[in-house]
């Protein structure tokens, strides 16, 4: 049976706790200071912020398999405002993009559902880079290999939850049964609709073959930076090779013109002769 | 299109060289194997360059995806299942079977290159050479012509089959662009070699002449359509340095000025530059324009 998460945005407080706990079990490497001392101004400057609202990464990347996400909703006089928080990460997509694409088996879909990269046989050609259909994985200098998610193999096979929904204090992000995980996912939705919140939807159901990681949004995905439509880039598959046949076999009708009728017209020339 | 989705970061001076070179290889190849089978006695030192020119260009391109690699050593896992060692395809992605069509296409050329060195008295001395002379060249030329245009195209595939904007919003022309350069580069190749070789014979050979142009418009065609298609997506393609690779290198300096040249131009400069001259600068334009089109196309993808 998969397992994966409900991140119901709904009551996610943009505290980044999730954040810090996937770094820590994961032993990822910090973010680079946002302060550094300006030996010429004697003081600290800030860099290195996104400037854009509290988000601190920007993406997802080998380092940042969590991105806390904020969208500031404001009115045009500020009078009226909302602000959105999503704890973002892998998908697990069932279609995965980064699995198919990969050319050695390094990227591989445990009995649990989870999408895992095998860094002992990746080789970093980074294919799978642009062919998730989200932006998660990259490529790490460090290794050499490309890195992402989890879903916290190593816990979920031991009986554990991700690091990420343990360490939620509002129950934002939610582990288990996809199957479970969907049917609490349908309730909550009902109530917020009952409450009023009418552009509240669900993302994940259909999206990439279904992601095992969805997500409950009170604004169109698009709000939240989450492609509305997503092609699995392997769709892309038959149509692409089958017009690069079509070019293949029309240059080799060309070919076959131009080198036949010089053959034929050399015939003629002698017999002229 | 997500705009999120994030660049590979493949380095053009390897991995748009390799999609460039072995373009030619596989160009030079094709030609050479119909100038083989269909050809007269006059094409036979068209096949011949084709088959000198597809082996060595071929042997260059493993160092250049390997060195883009972040772990170079285990490039043997594009061909082996790291774990079991048993060979390993996925049929999903073409950059697995590329691997393979790669291989098959070095080993058929490297054939062909060795049949060369014996017709032509090169390797009569070697143990191998009588035996090696009965295999039909021709089968071998046909199979490696098959993995030649594999090769040429999947290049182009490979980016389509992304999710990047502009290599996603291009499909499905890129992998049959890159078919159509790689024979127009291919010719020129073999031009090049000829005239250096000083084989060109005066009037030249019509047929190969004809089929280089007929490359050149599918090329042209396809270039221009990839652009339309594509609508907002192109922007990069459309701006900077990358517009100035595509739409004047590859465009103009790889197909309309040698397709140009070819109608009218020979009449204008007739008497004042020797034609040899004047198809091996158009060899050079060419080969410029091909390796413009796998730069372009590469970079203008990754585009944050």
């Amino acid at each position: 049976m998969p397992k994966g998460m409900f991140v119901d945005t709904s009551i996610c407080t943009g505290c980044k706790a999730c954040q810090v706990a996937c770094k820590e079990w994961n032993a990822l490497p910090h973010e680079p200071g946002h302060f550094r001392f300006d030996p010429v101004e004697k003081r600290p400057v800030a860099v290195n912020f996104t400037g854009d609202s509290y988000d601190n990464t920007g993406a997802l990347g080998a380092t940042d398999w969590r991105r806390v996400r904020f969208i500031e909703q404001f009115s045009e006089d500020r009078s009226r405002g909302r602000w959105l928080f999503s704890s973002d990460s892998c998908k697990h997509c069932n279609d995965a993009g980064c699995l198919n694409a990969c050319p050695t088996g390094a990227i591989v879909r445990t009995g649990l559902g989870n999408v895992f990269i095998r860094q002992d046989v990746c080789i970093g050609c980074k294919y799978c880079i642009p062919s998730c259909p989200y932006g998660v994985i990259s490529l790490s200098e460090a290794t050499g290999t490309v890195h992402k998610c989890t879903l916290c193999n190593d816990r979920i096979h031991n009986g554990l939850g991700t690091a990420c929904a343990k360490a939620c204090p509002t129950g934002s992000i939610s582990f288990g049964e996809v199957a479970d995980l969907r049917s609490a996912a349908d309730k909550r939705l009902a109530q917020l609709k009952g409450l009023g919140y009418g552009e509240a939807n669900i993302y994940g159901y259909k999206e990439a073959g279904g992601l095992n990681v969805f997500y409950l949004f009170l604004d169109r995905p698009q709000a939240y930076g989450q492609a509305e439509s997503v092609v699995v880039p392997q769709k892309r598959l038959p149509v692409s090779s089958s017009v690069a046949i079509a070019g293949a076999l029309a240059l080799g009708g060309a070919a076959l013109v131009s080198f036949r009728e010089r053959g034929s017209r050399e015939e003629n020339e002698e017999v002229k002769k | 299109m997500n705009p999120e989705v994030h660049i590979p970061g493949w380095e053009w001076y390897y991995v748009a060289m390799y999609f460039f070179i072995a373009g030619i290889s596989a160009g030079a190849y094709f030609i050479g194997t119909l100038a083989e089978l269909f050809g007269g006695e006059r094409h036979r030192e068209i096949s011949r360059t084709g088959f000198y020119i597809a082996f060595p260009l071929i042997l260059l391109t493993p160092p250049l995806l390997i060195a883009d690699l972040g772990r170079p050593e285990r490039f043997w896992h594009l061909l082996f299942y790291a774990k079991s060692g048993i060979p390993y395809m996925n049929f999903q992605s073409p950059l697995s079977v590329g691997s393979w069509a790669l291989l098959l296409f070095g080993a058929m050329a490297f054939l062909s290159f060795l049949d060369n060195l014996v017709s032509e008295g090169k390797l009569q001395s070697a143990p191998f050479a009588k035996a090696y002379s009965r295999i039909p060249r021709k089968w071998y030329a046909v199979v490696g012509s098959i993995a030649g245009f594999f090769v040429a195209g999947y290049t182009g595939v490979i980016l389509n089959v992304t999710a990047r904007p502009l290599w996603a919003a291009t499909n499905p022309l890129v992998g049959a662009l890159f078919i159509a350069s790689a024979a127009s580069t291919g010719a020129a190749a073999i031009n090049l070699v000829m005239s250096w070789r000083k084989k060109l014979t005066d009037p030249g050979l019509p047929g190969f002449d004809r089929f280089d142009r007929l490359s050149k418009v599918l090329e042209l065609v396809l270039a221009v359509a990839l652009v339309l298609i594509a609508g907002r997506w192109a922007a990069p393609l459309l701006r900077g340095l990358n517009a100035v690779m595509f739409w004047g290198g590859a465009v103009v300096l790889g197909t309309l000025f040698p397709l140009a040249a070819g109608w009218y131009g020979t009449r204008a400069v007739e008497g004042r530059i020797p034609p040899e001259r004047l198809a091996t600068v158009m060899a050079v334009l060419v080969l410029v324009g091909g390796a413009l089109l796998r730069i372009s196309l590469l970079q203008a993808g990754q585009v944050q």
